[in-house]
């Protein structure tokens, strides 16, 4: 009956937290297993590394100081030692340490998956919930047309689309690359000048396409639902404004799958921008690691594929946060 | 003058199936502080009547014809902002589910707050100021802490109670209550038509009470309309409806109630069921169901018979043929 004290509230989520914490280093010791097995049986990396045309001492050698001479296991489990202490190991082919690798491609992935989400959440959300109001009208229609081509047109060719119409014909902005950066922190960010935002406008938008059509979906749905219950009913009966109805209301009602879509799409975006990057030149992590697939760069590849389970399971883990935030049944029962 | 004024009021929904009408010539008043019972089945269109009343009938339905003068303003085709100006202002509904009026995921504070400035500026103290002193007065106690609770730290009762509070804001003059106790408990039924008829009676609000419960109907209004198939076939005195009823369709209503019947009798029902809006039977709707129907009634809408009292019956009981 009475609301929870805060003090308890708080060890509660605490609880939580760790609990899943520890989940998601199981995930991810599994994750890097499997990779690791996985990098393995793709192919040999002595063949990149060295010229067929070595000698067999100098082959023998690179092996043993890449200790590939080792079983399977035994190199898993040495990599598992090395990654404790914080060491991912080094790539083959740049022969630097991988997460510096990483690292210094990541703020621009994380810009590009960042701009991209929340420019398919802060249109397609108020498109949707206008469809979603006004279901038999003809913009809403059209907004609905919009949607499907984003689910539909795949999205190398709508990048090409854009290179062509906004940087080829118009030459309103550059067709690739990332342009000038601010250091803040020691990172590079390009979203802090204007003209670097015009070379993140283009790659943005061509990922956020999709993202639109997926949150004017969401949004419509749920607002079509909310606008038939009594809630929408008593708080017109109380007067409220169609406007404030929507904005205090609906929003709030529909907020937790769309906040469950926007944190998948972040984290699988953040992991997978692969095509776009690679069209509009975007020198993200995306691209790092189809380059380190080609020249099986193994250190780089698990490293890079344990570090998007880590992205999932921290973004999981928010979503979650944020259920309670949203909807006050769920705490209680999570205090349970 | 009185508060409310509804003449020959229509409402109908365009269905894909046809035109349900819904509520078909439907005229009524109601005083300053008059309490209003509206009963009568599922489908006999008292809530549609209700939603009217407030402008909230959902499309596919609207008002087709009729007037709604409301304090001598005429509702039916006022504009939107207009009626929105009106509604939690000077006309209030509260409805049957608490649990589903309610919004779940913002706390009692903010929903009313949300209410108090509806209709005007008000500070964040100032609001909840208003919403606290409300919701006292509806019988929750310690209601200043109350209000950062959520809708499911109440109870069923306590729910409606703060519907009701939220109804009761700006102090309106009409209250439409659509069935606000049949969602709860028989114990707290009593309690919340005891606490609406006091409050009624203290600030001098007119109330429709929308039931399918004769019983409850009873012990609360001033006044009866019985609707069936979108019609008033009576209407009176409390009293004298419920003690001398004329229509065979209210005969059936008050045989039916459980607490008229003798101990392990079987409860007396109206044969058959309510009439398909979409298919009314020439005649008296009631035709079907009643058992003094003839030839006539098959053929022949009943006029309304007035006199002292309204009754839509070509056979009305208790007066000599």
């Amino acid at each position: 009956m009475r609301p929870l004290s805060m003090p308890r509230y708080c060890d509660a989520m605490l609880g939580f937290i760790i609990q899943r914490l520890l989940q998601s280093v199981g995930v991810m010791l599994a994750m890097s297993a499997l990779v690791f097995i996985g990098v393995y049986a793709i192919g040999n990396p002595i063949d990149v590394l060295i010229s067929p045309d070595a000698t067999q001492d100098i082959r023998e050698d690179t092996i043993r100081r890449y200790g590939l001479d080792l079983p399977l296991w035994q190199q898993y489990f040495a990599f598992l030692g090395r990654l404790l202490s914080g060491d991912f190991g080094r790539s083959l082919v740049f022969d630097i340490p991988v997460l510096e690798l990483v690292l210094a491609r990541l703020p621009a992935t994380l810009e590009l998956a960042l701009a991209s989400v929340l420019i398919g959440a802060f249109i397609g959300i108020p498109l949707g919930i206008y469809a979603g109001y006004r279901p038999d009208a003809v913009s809403s229609r059209a907004i609905m047309a919009v949607s499907v081509l984003g689910f539909s047109v795949p999205t190398f060719w709508v990048g090409l689309l854009l290179i062509l119409t906004f940087a080829v014909n118009l030459g309103w902005l550059p067709a690739g690359d990332r342009g000038p950066t601010v250091e803040v922190f020691g990172i590079g960010w390009s979203f802090l000048t204007a003209e670097g935002l015009t070379f993140l406008i283009l790659p943005a938008l061509n990922l956020s396409l999709f993202k639109l059509a997926m949150m004017i979906r969401l949004a419509r749905a749920g607002t079509r639902e909310i606008m038939l219950t009594d809630t929408v009913k008593f708080a017109r009966a109380a007067g409220l404004s169609e406007f404030t109805i929507l904005r205090r209301h609906v929003l709030r009602l529909i907020s937790i799958p769309l906040v469950t879509v926007f944190g998948l799409e972040f984290a699988s975006t953040l992991a997978f921008a692969v095509v776009t990057e690679t069209i509009f030149s975007w020198p993200g992590v995306g691209k790092l690691i189809i380059d380190s697939i080609t020249s099986l760069d193994r250190p780089v590849m698990v490293a890079y594929l344990v570090l998007v389970a880590f992205f999932f399971v921290v973004i999981n883990l928010v979503v979650d946060l944020s259920y309670a935030l949203l909807d006050p049944r769920l705490r209680r029962g999570r205090a349970a | 003058m009185s508060l409310l004024e509804v003449r020959d009021l229509r409402t109908h929904f365009f269905t894909r199936a046809g035109v349900v009408r819904a509520v078909e010539g439907v005229s009524f008043s109601l005083q300053r502080g008059e309490i209003l019972g509206l009963v009568g089945e599922s489908g006999s269109g008292k809530s549609v009547t209700g939603f009217s009343l407030i402008g909230l009938v959902d499309p596919p339905g609207r008002i087709v014809s009729g007037s709604i003068r409301f304090d001598g303003q005429e509702l039916v085709g006022l504009a939107q902002g207009d009626m929105r100006r009106l509604r939690g202002k000077r006309i209030a509904m509260v409805f049957q589910d608490p649990a589903a009026t309610l919004n779940p995921v913002l706390t009692i504070g903010q929903q009313m707050a949300l209410a108090v400035r509806a209709h005007g500026q008000a500070s964040e103290a100032a609001a909840r100021d208003l919403a606290a002193r409300t919701l006292t007065r509806v019988g929750i106690p310690d209601a200043a802490a109350r209000l950062d609770a959520y809708p499911h730290e109440f109870s069923g009762g306590m729910r409606q109670r703060v519907a009701i509070a939220t109804a009761l804001l700006h102090g309106p003059d009409l209250i439409i209550a659509d069935e606000p106790t049949t969602a709860l408990d028989v114990s707290i039924q009593a309690q919340i038509l005891a606490e609406m008829q006091k409050l009624a009676r203290e600030t001098g609000t007119a109330l429709v009470w929308i039931s399918h419960d004769l019983a409850t109907v009873s012990s609360l209004a001033d006044r009866v309309l019985v609707m069936y198939a979108g019609r008033i076939v009576e209407s009176g005195a409390v009293g004298e409806v419920l003690r001398d009823p004329r229509h065979h369709y209210t005969r059936g209503l008050l045989d039916s109630l459980p607490a008229t019947a003798l101990p392990g009798a079987r409860l007396n029902q109206i044969p058959g069921t309510t009439p398909s809006l979409l298919a009314l039977p020439p005649g008296c709707p009631f035709a079907p169901r009643c058992p003094r129907a003839d030839a006539v009634c098959a053929t022949d809408p009943p006029d309304v018979v007035t006199g002292d009292r309204l009754v839509r019956c070509h056979h009305p009981l208790g007066v000599a043929a």
